[in-house]
């Protein structure tokens, strides 16, 4: 199993969350965040904006279907401008369900 | 090192942490998240959690008619949200099982919306204050 966290912008939230329920992917965790990139932020004429706002989005899979969920996050989240946002993706050893107490996702 | 993290209700948080507490492991970062499981943020008896709104009851339906049916398919699909609360601790590999299973048993309700736990490994530790590395910075 691996754990999924991407980085994406608020405003594309309910379009990814959407089409990963559409592809069969409904489970997810999400909360929002503050963070900057490479560009350090962002300039706007005289202002300076040094952390901007982002959606974090959690989710746990099994190894078979992380190319395919990260595709679509890529697809959905995608506009091709700097602030876009990151995809990181991480081991998970156990998965419990805490309802029936059982190591399965 | 192992990191737990755990998702669990909003009710619930006070008791785990107590019983966390008594076993000997209180360190734990604690955040409010939004979820959803396999049944896509449907709530669908909301006296489980009292705070929760009557927006997340989706449990009752309209009786199917032709016009609740184009109502339905006209409104723009919104992706429903259940608040929960993460919990994120790493403990070393020996007590994991034992915590887990506690975490379990406390959040243990047998309704859906119980939450997830999941372990997963951790390279390395550092204490800031006294530059403690790995083992000895997480206990």
């Amino acid at each position: 199993m691996k754990m999924i966290r991407a980085f994406i912008r608020p405003e594309k939230e309910q379009e990814v969350v959407l089409a990963l329920e559409g592809a069969g992917f409904p489970s997810l965790t999400k909360m929002p965040v503050f963070g900057r990139g490479k560009q350090k932020g962002l300039q706007v004429g005289p202002v300076h904006y040094d952390e901007l706002p982002k959606m974090l989005i959690m989710m746990v899979v099994n190894d078979q279907d992380i190319n395919r969920v990260v595709g679509i996050i890529n697809d959905k989240a995608r506009t091709g401008f700097v602030g876009d946002g990151k995809i990181f993706v991480s081991p998970v050893e156990v998965a419990y369900t805490v309802r029936t107490g059982e190591a399965v996702l | 090192m192992k990191e737990i993290t755990a998702i669990i209700r909003r009710d619930k948080l006070a008791e785990t942490k107590t019983v966390l507490d008594e076993l000997g492991y209180p360190s734990v970062s604690i955040q409010s998240v939004d979820g959803r499981g396999k049944q896509r943020g449907a709530v669908c008896d909301s006296d489980l959690d009292p705070e929760l709104p009557d927006k997340y009851c989706t449990s009752v339906r309209l009786t199917p008619t032709p016009s609740t049916y184009a109502l339905e398919h006209t409104l723009p699909k919104v992706a429903l949200f259940v608040p929960k609360r993460m919990l994120t601790m790493v403990v070393p590999d020996d007590v994991v099982s034992k915590i887990v299973k506690s975490l379990i048993k406390i959040n243990q309700t047998g309704k859906t919306g119980d939450g997830k736990i999941f372990v997963s490994p951790i390279e390395s530790a550092l204490r800031l204050r006294t530059g403690e590395k790995d083992g000895e910075a997480i206990s």
